[in-house]
Parts: C-alpha cells; sequence; structure tokens
C-alpha cells in the first residue's frame, strides 16, 4: 500500500456488527436443512450459563442472536430444538436460575420468543413449562433483576416474537400479562417504553378479525359493530370463539387504557399523552375497520380533549393521528367529528402550533380539499406578511391569524422558524391544484425571492412589507439558506418561468455578495443550475445579467475559501452538462456559456493549492468538454494542452482525489468516443489513444486503489472496443458470475459501448496483439497480483473475460485453425521486478510444479527458468494465451470474490470467540491487562 | 455637566466636556471630505489636469476661471486642498484643560486646536497615536508640501457667489473656517505638548476628575476613555473594535455603571462585515493579476494596511501570486512598516507571544526579507528603476486628491485590465474618482471598517448599561439612503441623546455628592453616639477648607490669645465663654405614644388631622396646635408659656440628644 493511507470500506472488521449481514447468513446456513449440520452450539450455551458476564463484546449476544434469527424459517422454532437439543435445556436452566446475568436473561427471553413463535415449538416449551416461568414477571421481580432495564426489554420483545400465533395470545392473556405490559408504558427507560408501545400496537394490529368478508365467510355490517359500545363476544367472528374473547378482553383493557391515559392531568404528563398519541398513528392507519371503529368510539372524546387544551408540545402528534383518523374514515362520514376536529386545529390562535399543524396536512397527503386550501393560505401567510406580496388576495378570514401572526414575527426566534417552516412548504404549495392555491405559483416564487432580497438587506422603499420583521430576518444565514431551498425546488413548479430574470437576479446578488457564506454559495450555484434546466430558451436573460453573472464567476473562482472555489468550479461544470444538452437553444446556450470563459478559468483552477478544487475542475473539463467529443469536433490546440495537463496531474499530483477526476476524464472520453454516431476527427482520436497508454501504465503504477480500479475500467473499454467485432467476447458484466459479496466493488458506471457488430470478422492476433501494445495486457496481469483486493478482482474477471475470447477451448485444439496458432504466438513482456516478479511466481510455480509445462513452449520455458533464476533483470516474453491459462484465474476468482473478512465473520468464528474469551477469562494464570490482540487490520 | 460639540463628523469627532470645573476636549478629528472639492495635486505635471477649462456661470455674470476648473461635468477648487476644521467660536478654546486622544485618526486637527488659540493645556495620548499620528500627519504635510500650491482660492467662498455655483461647491458647509494644512513646525509644537499614557493608568487632573484610557481594539494605542470622580463617571468610547486583528483587544468591563456614555466612532459601513470585504478584497486582486493588470491600493500609512498585508501573506501561495511585487509608497512607509513591529505591549496577545520568539510580530517583516513587499518614500528614486509589472501599489492619500496614489491614477486609470481597490471607508469614492473621469480602470470599493457595528454596540450597551448614552444623530436613525433598515440605528431605553456639530448639551444627571476629608486631629475629638444599631452620629464644628477640588476638615483653630488691652472694660464686655453647643435631636415622635402622653397630662381634647407630611394636633380647649412632621415639630401656642413648655418638655421625651 504504501506510505498512503487508503481507507477501503470493505477492510473494516464488519463482523457482524449490522443486521444486513443477516442475509449473508441465510445464504451459508439459512435453508432447511442446514440447520442440522449448523456448528454445536453446546459449549456456547455452557459458558453463558456459567460465566454470561465475560462474553468478548457485548454485542455478542446480539449476534448470537441475529444468527439463530437467521437459521430459523418461520414456523421452524421447532427444528430447531431438535436440531440442538441441548438449547432448550440452556433456556431452561437460565430461567430456573435466576442468578444469571441479567444480559443472559434478556438473551434469553428474546430466544424462548423467537423459538415459540412457532405453534410446534411453543408446545414444547410450554410442556417444560418454561415459558410459565420466563414470561412471569414476577419472578424476574422476585430476582430482584426486573430493574435491569435489559431483561425488560428481553421480556417485551420476546413476547413480540412470540405473539404470532392465537395459542400465544391466549397464553398472554390467562397468564394476566396485559397490565405489567400497561405498566411498562410508563417505564423509566425510553427504549423500554418504545418497546411496549410497539408491541401494544402489535397485539391489537396483529390479532384484530380480518376484514369481515374475507373470515370463513362471516360478513359483519359496518353498522352492527358500530352499534356495540363495548366489544361482546358476538361482535368478533364467530371461529375461535376462545380466541375472539382473547382478544376482546385484550382490545377492551388496552383501549380503556389508552382512553385513560390519553389525557393529561397536568403537564408532567405530557410525555405519555405524546407516546400514546404515537401509537394512536400506526394503529389507526393499520386497522381495519372493526378495530378503528372501536379505537375511534373510545379516543375521540379524549381528542377534542386535548384539542381544546391546545398543548403546544402535542399539535404535531395530535395532527398525525386526527390526520389518520379523518384519512381513515370516508368521505361521507355521517359524524364528521373529525372533520370538525381538523378545523379546530387550523384555527388554533397560536401561530407557531397553526403552522405547524399547516404543514401536517401538507406532509401527510391529505385528500380534503376544504381543509387543505386553509392549510396553504396558513403556511402562506408569513410570506404574505413579511414580503408584502398579496399572496392571499383580500379576503379578510385570515385577519384575526393575520395579526397574531404579524406580533409572533416580530420576536427573532419565532420569526425565523415561522418563516423556515412556510418557506420549507412552499415549493409542495406550488405543486397543489389550481383551485386550492389562492395565487397563482409564480407569485409565491416572487415572494420567496423578495424575501432573499430582504434577507441580504436589499429593502427597498416601496416595499410594503413589514419593517418591523424586516431586522429579523435581514443577514439570517438560516433563512437564506431556507429560502434559497426553496428558490431551488420551485424552478419545479408549473407556471414560473416568468420569474427567471428576478431570480438570475437575486442569485448574482447573493453570489456577489461579500458576506454570502460558503453554503450559501453553494446553494445560489444549485439554484441557478436547477433555473437553467427550467429555461429552454436563455434569450429571455438580458446581456447584463449574462455580464453579471460572468463577473461574479470569475470573481470567485479567485475566493480565498476553497469551498468556494470549488463549489463555482462545479457550477461550471453543471453548466455546462445543462446548456450542452440536445433541449438547449444552442446559441444562448453558448452565449452564456463562452462569456463565462469556462475553459480558462477551468485550467487556471487545474493548479489549484486545494486538492478538491483540483479534482472539481478536471471532472467540469470532462463536462464542459463532453458535447465537442460527442460531435467528434476537431481538437483544438487548447484541448491538446488540456490532455497534456492531465496527464501531468496524474504522474505527479500528491492527491489521488485529483488523479482518481483524470481517470474518470479519460473513461468519460474514451466511452464517449466510443458512443458517438459520427467518426471522430483523426486528430482527436489519435491523441487519445496516444495518451491512453500513459493513463494506463501510470493509473496502474498509481498507489490509490481507486485510481487502480479506474484504470482497469479503461482497459475493460479497451478490450470491448477491440473485441467488438469478435462473437465470443463477452463483458465480465454479461458473464454469469459467482455470488458476490456484498462488499465487492463493482464498477456502477455503465458505458454506452457500442454493440458488437454482427458479421465483422476481427483478426484476433492483430487485436490482441494491439492490446499488448496498448499495455491493456500489462494493466491487467499487474492489476491481478495487486495488494488491494477490488483492483485483483476486476483484473481476474477481464483476464477471464480475455482468455474465454482469445484462448482456445483446450490445448487438444491448439492446432486447429490458422487463427489460433496466430493467436498462440502472440506474446507479452514480463518484467523481472515489481508486478511482472510476481506473475513469473505464479507462472514459474505452475509451470515448473506441475505436469503442465508441456502448456508452454519448451523454449519460453527455459528461458524463463535461466532468466528467472540466472541474471533476474531482464524482461521476458511469455504467451499470452499461455499464461492466460496457466495463472489459475478462476480459483483466484474465488478466492477475490469473498470479502476479506469472511473468517471473521462466520457463525463459527462467533461460537469460537464466545467460548475462547470465557476460557482466556477463567485461566489463572493470565496476566491482568493482557488482552488477545485481534489484528484489526 | 455640559457637552460642547465642535465636529459633526461622526467618525472624527471633536466634543468638549465641561465637568466639576474642568474642561476637557474628547478627540480633535479634522474632516478631510472637504478636499474632495479641490482638483488633484499631481506629482509630475499632468497636461490632462493643467488644460481643465475654468469655469463661468451660464448666464456669464460670474467668473471664476481661475479659482474653478470644470472637469467631467463637475467644478472643482483649483488650489491647494482646505481642511474643514473643528468649531472654534463655541467657546473659547483657550480655557480648555486636556485634550484626550482614543487613536491616531481622531487627533489631526490637533495643531490647529493648541497653536494660535492660547491653549495652555495638556494633550494625553498613548504612545502608539502619538508616534503613529506624528507619522499621519508629517505624511500630510509632506503631501502637501512638495507640490506648493501658490494659488489660494477665496472668491468661490463669497457667499453671494457660493449660492450660485453649482453641486457640491454650493451645498459645503462652513466654508470661511475650512484652512489649508498645518506645517511641519506646528505639528511639533502641538505634539511637544502631548503626555504619554498607558492603559489603566489613572491620572488626577486637579483633584477633581480622574481620567484613565482603556484599550479600544480598534488601532495600535487606540483608547477609550473613563473620566470619573468619586461619585460620577463618565466613559468616552470613540472608535472600538470588537473583531481579533492586531491591536490588544476592546476592554469592556471596565466601561460598567457609567452615569453618561459618549459613543462616536462607530463603522461607517454598517453593511459591510470587514471579514467579507478582506475576502473580496483579495478576490479582485488575484482576478486583476491573474489577468495581467495592476492593483492600485490607495490607503493610509498605518492601521488596516498591516491587516492587508497580513492577509495577503497568506493568500500570495493559495492563489499562485508568489512571484506579484507588493510595493507599499509613503514618506513614512519605512517608520510605519518599523512602528508595527516595536509596539508590542500594545498588540494583540498573539503578536506579543511573537516578541518572545525570534520572529516578528507581523508577517510583513517576511514579506520585506523576500523581497515580495517594497517600500519607497515617493516614486522618485529607487522606485522608479525598481518597478515591475504587474504589481500592487499600497500608497496614500484615500482622497485621491494628494500623495503618489494621483501619479499612479494618471499611470493606470486609461486601461480597463487595471484594479484600484478602496478600503478605506473616510472618503466615497465615487467623489474620489470624479475629477479622473473617464476612467477605463476598474474599481472595486471593499471598505474595511472593523468599528463596532449596531448590533455589536446594542450587545455591549447591554452589558455595561450606562444610566445615559449621548451619541452623534447620525446614529439615532437609518442611513437616509436605506430608510428602511432599522437594525442599523440604536435603539434604547432610554433614547439616546443626539448631538450635532455646534451642540450644547446639557447632560442629563445631576451631581448629588462631594468627598470631603476629615483631618486626624479632628477626628479623634469625635464623640460618637449610636442612633441606631450599626449607625453612630456625631457633631462636628470644623472649618471646611477647599483648594484643587479638594475638601478638608479642619478643627476650629483655637482664638489667637487676646493681647493685653487696656482698657478693662472690653475685655469685661467680651467673655471668652464659648457657649456649649446646644443638643441636637433626632427621631421622630410616635403619633399614639404620644397622644397617650399628652391624656396622662390631662389633655384629652385633641383632635388629630393627617397632612401630607405628617399630623397635626389640634388642642381644641387651648386652642393650640402641634404639627408633627417628618422632619420638624412646631407647636402653636399663643399666650400660654407654661403650656407651650410642658408640651415641648413632652416632644422632647420621645426624642434623642445628641
Amino acid at each position: 500500500m504504501g506510505s498512503r493511507k487508503v481507507v477501503r470500506p470493505e477492510l473494516f472488521p464488519a463482523r457482524w456488527t449490522c443486521r444486513g449481514n443477516r442475509g449473508i447468513q441465510k445464504n451459508i446456513w439459512g435453508c432447511k436443512g442446514v440447520i442440522r449440520h449448523s456448528p454445536d452450539i453446546m459449549p456456547v450455551c455452557e459458558v453463558l450459563l456459567d460465566s454470561g458476564s465475560s462474553l468478548p463484546d457485548d454485542t455478542s449476544l446480539e449476534k448470537l442472536l441475529d444468527w439463530f434469527s437467521g437459521l430459523i424459517e418461520p414456523g421452524e422454532g421447532g427444528a430447531l430444538l431438535e436440531a440442538h437439543p441441548c438449547l432448550l435445556e440452556f433456556i431452561s436452566a437460565v430461567v430456573h436460575k435466576p442468578s444469571s446475568d441479567p444480559s443472559v436473561i434478556s438473551f434469553v427471553l428474546k430466544v424462548c420468543g423467537l423459538v415459540a413463535a412457532a405453534e410446534d415449538a411453543f408446545k414444547m416449551l410450554q410442556a417444560h413449562s418454561i415459558l410459565d416461568l420466563a414470561f412471569n414477571h414476577q419472578h424476574w421481580h422476585r430476582a430482584g433483576l426486573w430493574e435491569d432495564p435489559c431483561v425488560r426489554i428481553g421480556w417485551i420483545q420476546g413476547l413480540r416474537k412470540m405473539l404470532q400465533h392465537l395459542e400465544a395470545l391466549r397464553f398472554f392473556v390467562q397468564a394476566d400479562l396485559i397490565p405489567e405490559l400497561l405498566q411498562l408504558q410508563t417505564d423509566s427507560s425510553l427504549f423500554v417504553v418504545s418497546a411496549a408501545n410497539q408491541l401494544l400496537a402489535h397485539i391489537l394490529l396483529f390479532f384484530q378479525p380480518a376484514f369481515p368478508t374475507r373470515r370463513n365467510g362471516v360478513h359483519m355490517e359496518h353498522d352492527d359493530m358500530m352499534s356495540h359500545a363495548r366489544i361482546t363476544e358476538t361482535d368478533l367472528p364467530e371461529v375461535h370463539t376462545e380466541t375472539s374473547k382473547c382478544y376482546a378482553a385484550v382490545v377492551v383493557t388496552i383501549l380503556e387504557y389508552i382512553n385513560e391515559s390519553l389525557v393529561t392531568k397536568d403537564n408532567s404528563q405530557l410525555r405519555q399523552s405524546r407516546q400514546i398519541l404515537k401509537v394512536l398513528v400506526p394503529l389507526l392507519a393499520q386497522a381495519g375497520p372493526f378495530l378503528r371503529d372501536k379505537l375511534l368510539q373510545s379516543v375521540t372524546d379524549s381528542l377534542e380533549e386535548l384539542v381544546t387544551a391546545g398543548y403546544s408540545q402535542l399539535t404535531l402528534p395530535l395532527m398525525d393521528v386526527i390526520l389518520a383518523a379523518h384519512s381513515s374514515l370516508s368521505p361521507d362520514d355521517p359524524d364528521q367529528r373529525m372533520g370538525r376536529l381538523l378545523s379546530s386545529m387550523l384555527n388554533v390562535n397560536k401561530p407557531s402550533d397553526l403552522i405547524h399543524a399547516a404543514a401536517a396536512v401538507l406532509h401527510r397527503g391529505h385528500q380534503d380539499t376544504v381543509h387543505t386550501a386553509r392549510a396553504v393560505r396558513i403556511l402562506l401567510l408569513p410570506l404574505d406578511i413579511i414580503t408584502g406580496h398579496t399572496l392571499l388576495g383580500t379576503n379578510t378570514a385570515d385577519e384575526e391569524h393575520q395579526c397574531s401572526m404579524a406580533e409572533q414575527l416580530k420576536s427573532k426566534t419565532s420569526c425565523i422558524s415561522l418563516i423556515c417552516v412556510c418557506l420549507t412548504n412552499a415549493p409542495h404549495v406550488t405543486l397543489m391544484p389550481a383551485d386550492i392555491l389562492p395565487c397563482p405559483p409564480c407569485s409565491i416564487v416572487a415572494a420567496v425571492v423578495s424575501l432573499l432580497s430582504i434577507c441580504s438587506g436589499c429593502v427597498s422603499s416601496s416595499s410594503s412589507g413589514h419593517a418591523e420583521v424586516f431586522r429579523n430576518v435581514i443577514g439570517s444565514s438560516k433563512v437564506q439558506k431556507c429560502a434559497l431551498e426553496a428558490v431551488t425546488r420551485l424552478s419545479s413548479s408549473p407556471g414560473v418561468k416568468d420569474e427567471l430574470t428576478e431570480v438570475f437576479t437575486v442569485l448574482i446578488r447573493y453570489l456577489s455578495n461579500p458576506d454570502s457564506d460558503r453554503t450559501i454559495i453553494h446553494k445560489s450555484y444549485q439554484a441557478l443550475v436547477k433555473w437553467t434546466i427550467v429555461c429552454k430558451d436563455l434569450s429571455s436573460i438580458k446581456d447584463q445579467l449574462r455580464q453579471d453573472l460572468t463577473d461574479v464567476v470569475k470573481k470567485r473562482v479567485c475566493d480565498m475559501r476553497w469551498e468556494v472555489r470549488d463549489s463555482t468550479v462545479e457550477f461550471l461544470g453543471q453548466l455546462a452538462g445543462v446548456l450542452k444538452s440536445p433541449e438547449m437553444e444552442r446559441d444562448t446556450s453558448e452565449a452564456l456559456l463562452d462569456s463565462c470563459c469556462c475553459l480558462t478559468l477551468l485550467r487556471e483552477a487545474l493548479r489549484d493549492p486545494e486538492s478538491y478544487v483540483r479534482a472539481s475542475a478536471i471532472a467540469a473539463l470532462g463536462q464542459t468538454l463532453a458535447h465537442s467529443w460527442q460531435q467528434g469536433a476537431a481538437l483544438t490546440q487548447e484541448q491538446t494542452d488540456v490532455v497534456n495537463q492531465l496527464l501531468e496531474i496524474l504522474s505527479q499530483d500528491t492527491e489521488g482525489f485529483a488523479r482518481r477526476a483524470v481517470m474518470q476524464y479519460f473513461l468519460a472520453w474514451f466511452s464517449s468516443c466510443a458512443s458517438h454516431t459520427s467518426p471522430p476527427s483523426s486528430s482527436r482520436s489519435s491523441l487519445l489513444m496516444s495518451s491512453l497508454s500513459s493513463v494506463l501504465s501510470l493509473g496502474t503504477a498509481d498507489l490509490d486503489w481507486e485510481v487502480k480500479v479506474h484504470s482497469l475500467e479503461l482497459a475493460e473499454l479497451l478490450l470491448d472496443k477491440a473485441f467488438s467485432g469478435c462473437p465470443d467476447y463477452r463483458k465480465p458484466s454479461e458473464r454469469p458470475c459467482a455470488s458476490l459479496h456484498p462488499y465487492a466493488v463493482v464498477s456502477d458506471q455503465t458505458y454506452a459501448v457500442h454493440r458488437h457488430t454482427p458479421g465483422v470478422e476481427c483478426d484476433l492476433s492483430d487485436v490482441l496483439n494491439n492490446l499488448v501494445k496498448q499495455g491493456v495486457v500489462s494493466a491487467l496481469l499487474s492489476g491481478l497480483v495487486d495488494c488491494d483486493r477490488p483492483v485483483g478482482l476486476k483484473a481476474c474477471q477481464l483476464l477471464i473475460s480475455l482468455r474465454e475470447t482469445v484462448g482456445p477451448p483446450s490445448k487438444d485444439e491448439v492446432n486447429a485453425t490458422p487463427t489460433t496458432a496466430a493467436v498462440a504466438k502472440v506474446t507479452c513482456e514480463v518484467p523481472s521486478c515489481g508486478w511482472g516478479k510476481e506473475i513469473r511466481r505464479i507462472l514459474g510455480m505452475k509451470t515448473c510444479d506441475e505436469d503442465e509445462e508441456a502448456d508452454l513452449t519448451a523454449d519460453e520455458c527455459g528461458d524463463m527458468r535461466k532468466q528467472g533464476k540466472g541474471e533476474g533483470g531482464r524482461s521476458v516474453s511469455v504467451s499470452v494465451c499461455e499464461m492466460l491459462r496457466s495463472l489459475g484465474l478462476d480459483a483466484r476468482l474465488d478466492i477475490l470474490s469473498q470479502s476479506s473478512d469472511h473468517v471473521h465473520n462466520s457463525p463459527l468464528s462467533l461460537l469460537q470467540d464466545i467460548v475462547m474469551s470465557s476460557a482466556t477469562h477463567t485461566q489463572t494464570n493470565t496476566q491482568p491487562g493482557q488482552e488477545v490482540i485481534v489484528d484489526c487490520y | 455637566m455640559k457637552l460642547y460639540c465642535l465636529s459633526g463628523h461622526p467618525t472624527l469627532p471633536c466634543n468638549v466636556l465641561k465637568f466639576k470645573s474642568t474642561t476637557i476636549m474628547l478627540d480633535c478629528g479634522l474632516d478631510t471630505t472637504s478636499v474632495l472639492n479641490f482638483l488633484p495635486l499631481p506629482l509630475v505635471h499632468s497636461p490632462r489636469l493643467s488644460k481643465l477649462p475654468g469655469w463661468i456661470s451660464k448666464d456669464g455674470t460670474v467668473n471664476l476661471e481661475k479659482e474653478l476648473k470644470e472637469c467631467a461635468g463637475r467644478v472643482f477648487v483649483d488650489s491647494q486642498p482646505e481642511f474643514c476644521l473643528p468649531e472654534r467660536e463655541l467657546l473659547d478654546l483657550s480655557t480648555i484643560d486636556v485634550i484626550l486622544i482614543s487613536n491616531y485618526h481622531c487627533m489631526m486637527a490637533l495643531p490647529y486646536i493648541t497653536e494660535h488659540t492660547g491653549f495652555t493645556g495638556t494633550v494625553y495620548a498613548t504612545e502608539p497615536t502619538l508616534q503613529i499620528g506624528r507619522l499621519l500627519m508629517e505624511e500630510l504635510v509632506n503631501f502637501m508640501e512638495r507640490v506648493p500650491k501658490s494659488q489660494s482660492a477665496t472668491c468661490w467662498k463669497n457667499k453671494e457667489i457660493q449660492r450660485l455655483l453649482p453641486c457640491p461647491l454650493k451645498d459645503a458647509v462652513e466654508v470661511w473656517t475650512w484652512k489649508r494644512s498645518y506645517s511641519m513646525q506646528e505639528v511639533n509644537s502641538a505634539l511637544s505638548k502631548v503626555q504619554l499614557v498607558g492603559y489603566s493608568q489613572k491620572v488626577e487632573l486637579f483633584g477633581a476628575v480622574q481620567i484613565s484610557p482603556l484599550s479600544s481594539g480598534y488601532s495600535l494605542g487606540s483608547s477609550n476613555w473613563i473620566i470619573q470622580s468619586h461619585h460620577e463617571k463618565v466613559s468616552y468610547v470613540s472608535g472600538s473594535s470588537l473583531l481579533t486583528t492586531h491591536p490588544q483587544p476592546m476592554d469592556q468591563s471596565s466601561l460598567k455603571n457609567s452615569d453618561v456614555l459618549i459613543l462616536t466612532g462607530l463603522t461607517q459601513m454598517p453593511t459591510a462585515n470587514p471579514d467579507g470585504m478582506l475576502g473580496e478584497f483579495c478576490n479582485n486582486l488575484a482576478m486583476t493579476i491573474r489577468a495581467g493588470g495592476n492593483v492600485l491600493v490607495p490607503c493610509y500609512s498605518s492601521g488596516v494596511i498591516y491587516d492587508l498585508l497580513e492577509c495577503l501573506y497568506q493568500f500570495i501561495d493559495s492563489a499562485n501570486l508568489g512571484t506579484t511585487p507588493f510595493y507599499f509608497i509613503s514618506p513614512v512607509a519605512n517608520s510605519s512598516l518599523e512602528f508595527s513591529q516595536i509596539f508590542a505591549e500594545w498588540l494583540c496577545h498573539n503578536k506579543q507571544s511573537k516578541v518572545y520568539l525570534p520572529e516578528p510580530p507581523f508577517p510583513h517583516a517576511e514579506l520585506i526579507q523576500t523581497n515580495k513587499l517594497k517600500h519607497y518614500p515617493s516614486i522618485h528614486g529607487d522606485f522608479s528603476s525598481e518597478f515591475r509589472q504587474p504589481c500592487v501599489v499600497f500608497t496614500g492619500h484615500p482622497s485621491l486628491r494628494f500623495g503618489d496614489v494621483v501619479h499612479f491614477m494618471e499611470l493606470w486609470g486609461k486601461s480597463s485590465i487595471n484594479t484600484i481597490i478602496f478600503t478605506e471607508p473616510d472618503f466615497s469614492y465615487l467623489d474620489a474618482l470624479a475629477p479622473y473621469q473617464p476612467l477605463a480602470m476598474k474599481c472595486v470599493y471593499c471598505p474595511i471598517d472593523t468599528r463596532l457595528n449596531f448590533h455589536q454596540v446594542a450587545k455591549l450597551l447591554k452589558e455595561v448599561q450606562p444610566l445615559h448614552v449621548v451619541c452623534p444623530e447620525q446614529y439615532t436613525q437609518p442611513p437616509p439612503s436605506q430608510s428602511h433598515r432599522s437594525d442599523l440605528m440604536l435603539e434604547l431605553q432610554p433614547p439616546p441623546v443626539p448631538y450635532r456639530r455646534c451642540s450644547v448639551l446639557n447632560l442629563p444627571f445631576r451631581r448629588r455628592y462631594e468627598r470631603v476629608y476629615i483631618l486626624p486631629e479632628l477626628a479623634n475629638s469625635l464623640v460618637p453616639s449610636e442612633i441606631k444599631p450599626g449607625i453612630s452620629v456625631a457633631t462636628v464644628s470644623a472649618v471646611l477648607h477647599s483648594k484643587d477640588n479638594k475638601h478638608t476638615l479642619q478643627s476650629v483653630p483655637k482664638p489667637p490669645p487676646v493681647p493685653p488691652s487696656k482698657k478693662r472694660k472690653r475685655v469685661m464686655e467680651e467673655p471668652p465663654v464659648v457657649q456649649a453647643p446646644k443638643p441636637l435631636l433626632s427621631g421622630a415622635v410616635p403619633l399614639e405614644a404620644f397622644l397617650a402622653t399628652l391624656q396622662k397630662h390631662g389633655i384629652t381634647e385633641v383632635k388629630v388631622e393627617e397632612t401630607v407630611d405628617g399630623h397635626i394636633l389640634h388642642l381644641q380647649a387651648d386652642d393650640t396646635l402641634i404639627q408633627l412632621e417628618e422632619d420638624g415639630t412646631h407647636i402653636v401656642c399663643d399666650n400660654n408659656e407654661p403650656l407651650r413648655t410642658t408640651l415641648r418638655d413632652l416632644v422632647l421625651r420621645f426624642l434623642q440628644k445628641l
């Protein structure tokens, strides 16, 4: 790796740290029948039972649980118990021995629930009377362990996992666990509360009777159910009467609890109300009609009470509940209570609550026109007041709110928060149907633009806005950022093109303002790009504006802050990308670009002292020149100079970012040349081809693994191009590949490589010779033995492709055709040092130790041995075909396809770790403080 | 306490404070904006300027061809530039006891005040203020004297004629008081009256008040002043900065608990943030140099230039400007750069600590060593032989009316690849450029004013809580060009007291106490008696001796021994017996208890009437009134002496005697 520090994602010791790994484990262990072959867990159980506290780290149990859950298919808990009889014993032992470590108990409770999710396993555990004891909270109370939140969490999550069938529900009711579960809703630990909430929702939702028409053909009328104030068993489907009873009992208790704890007696209980409201939202959203009606019956009064009380902290959750309830009801609901509640929420007197309520209506995609229109008016109110643009017309209905809102805007903190909510929602508002909007979208854009002007201190004396509010927003970077984001998003609103000049003017003013901070400048550039896309015809942009933009770009490219220079360079690239797109009007867009002196500024930026800026400049150059590449226009001297400059950066720049960018530049150039329709000018293609071999050799010799991967991508493009006429050639990406590790680096770039032209026979030996000359083959060989796995993998895949294309199927056919004979004669130089040494080592072993010696011609082999062992200073020529066959590519691919931590990541390794750590823990002769040093790379 | 306001310029103040029999002048700034009405003084003969047409009124009635010249649609006075002095008629300047200088920009009118007015007082300033102030004055005199102009235009100042002149000459104020620059001799004489002070040093003025300078953070040696007596405190805040530039940081805490805070010298560019401007300066500089142009920076030879050079020092490499020469041209360039390095104790902590390393505090030393920055006294001499373009030139004067900058304007003005970057906020750049029009050169205005802005000053005042704030009227309303910017004014409770040129303010607070010393022997003779726990009083008979605003109580001198006299009768007539002083009474008469006592003594028919100050007791039977008030008791009892005596004795029972 040399002296450079390169962070490679796949080298982090992942070691089961995330649940995402479960997928991989399933591949290895998860399919049916495999359980029996999984490693023996007995020693681990013993360790856990014996000394639970001496685990290698506190995630081990979590990982173990993950592994178990990965092993078990739904309903397969019994199989697990059968496969590992010790598991049952272990669970039983822990449950009966409350002196265990709380974390082990928690683990066991979860495992217990996991296993009991299958009915057969449930019965097995019941038969051993494990469940009664495990989920008896009194048992843990008595042992003094209930105090530990991790035991409570284990209890809740165990139940949550277990409650997947009616037997479990019956057990839950009969064991009378509901009171304890409700008790836990107000637990001191937030995690416990959250888990308990989820369990509550799970029970109500999971066991709710399916929609009446679907279950056993028993149809229940909606009105029938509504007529019962309390649930009776007749409400429920007649089958599973006993279960229905259970469910009914649970529902009644839970609903009573919800209803009671929803309304708070004093402010200190607001947290509880908020929790309950949070539970109600998914319940209402997912509940079937029966449960929903019951829920609504029992909570509507309390909701009304909460709305009247007007607690600011509850506004958002309350809105969520009301909206969920309102949208779950049919619009012709006779009892319009939810509608009325919604109306009163949109009519509260506190401006901050009001605007949040309105924002919630918009966010939840509420369909009701009346309320949405009301919410839109509320959301636009602050903008209307501050800017003085009459967005809401002269309607006097808002007057009351207008006064309180204006009053609130005079205080700095609330002003900023109100206006930010308003701005964040403004783009969404403009997408509403016209009958809901109080004004056309372009007025909203104009108001936001005007607000941006106010923020930067440009207040015209004719402005009819609220002067007292101005002092709160002038210079506020938070409002500026929000407004700039809004302007950016507003570019996609309908009918806003007319505002283009105003938007450009204000954005350019922001860019030229000396006080604009780097984020503001970045956002202004983003907005400019978006608005440029909006407008296909830039002729509406006046010359003066164009000149202003040019001036400001020229100034910002010299800025003291590198972030600003970077944003500017990036902007130039994006602008070029946008303006050169086919749908843009040619003349005006080119005028805009030329006036910016794009190329000159970008070339200047190639010498920037900050590597990020250099990298951005290279990328921007690529975007700027992409168009001329595609058109195959003749090469200018300037472009030649650029190529030379880039080669210099690739060979001399000390920072990886810039070198990676150069590689991508050439990749883009080459692929665009390969894909364009018109023939490239000869000067251009010769410059490209002549620089490619330098790029390849520099790129493969780079210290940065990404640069190396990019150079292999370039080699791939060259292969694609070379074999474009060859019917046998298949790109590695088209090849059915072995299952790749999820971390394996796969190039996500999809180059538009031209399709193979049928009927064009290619002379394979010439092609191969060319590839050798271009340095493609040596690039692949050096990549193959690279110490960075992604590089090796990519090279290996490409070499296999190459082998499949050029190599004859077997040695018997060596002399089958003249073509193959010619191909076999193509040789490539293998140097005696660096990668060549490694390649020689591989070949040397193969050729000398095994009887494949005949694969190489006797002369070559002899030469190789002589030179390899003799002088060692000269390179040797080796037949490419022979080499491809002798490198053991397939075996190498298998190794390289596995992630570097695949050994550490196996369940076996985890089990060993647990056992080992307990062993080291109990060893008396271990020096204190002496730990097993794990090489974490 | 009175404040006389002799200057209307908020950042070039000149006020006189009369406080406890002392007359203190606070700063004497010179308003140099008047020079913008004059033609530039070229160092080298300028054919363009010499060929300008003279001005004749449209109807031909007024002909001032000799005095006024027309250039690019404006009329300029063709004469030695003149300055607008502080008001000299408002009070007799010879009565001024001391002048306190807050920074070197605010002392440029000093020779006009101290010379030829009968001034006999002392000027107080810190050492860097004096030294750099001297440099600036020297530079000004040098600029003027090296291109002498014999002509002195006076006709245009005639009120009748001035009325007929075009703007802005027509609206120029107090033109009759405008004066030409002083001479070096006057400068030396004025500066010889300066007495040096250090931060927090306390100086007694006639025993009446104590003055003390505090660091104000604006420039090397810049100070705010505290003027206090034993019971009153006046703070004078002028040109302060909270930014961490080169000077010592501002001392804010010492300003706390002032009765009056006189606030001047806020930023002249409230909308231009110095950081942003510095960035803008560098951007434009790099842009011009990259395009092959020259950059001209008109500036003072001290102050912001140190920060500019420091900023450029860091910027040069990142902008690939390593080979571009930087020139600093001023008659005092060398001294200014050197002085900045030696006033270590006046620098910010960061720079101070460099002094103890073998490293100069300012990086411009390194720029000079590496030949990136070169300084010359003038464009003549060495400079002309080493001059290389493209380059960056720092030179004065920022008004573009005199100094070496005039030459560069003539030299570079015609080419659009050159740029002039204004960094000094004192002059409107459009007015400064007026006599050079038409101008192809690019102009950039990046005024860098590090003084307090309104936001900072609001915070400061919240912190130090003065009872009253006095400030120029400009600070009490938004700038006229931005009438909606309510954030660009001072909003205080109670509202600040505004002043303008020639205002005389009676400061809204009254002196109530004075400290009096008691001599030890007199103190020994006192007999305190306790009237309340912890409070004792004693009567004092003494002689009050006041001298130099110090008040002392001394024992009454014993009467001189009577000279032996022959006239016996006379001796008999003058008994030398000193009557024992009557006891002093203290305390209050409690109404209920007093009524009870009266009743005991047989006085029963008492009508009590409540008054504003106490009670009136009406003894109806005897037609007698007793007035009980907070600070007195009166017995109105006609013709019944025994009753009066009884009543008096009863009253006395309730009072303590001393």
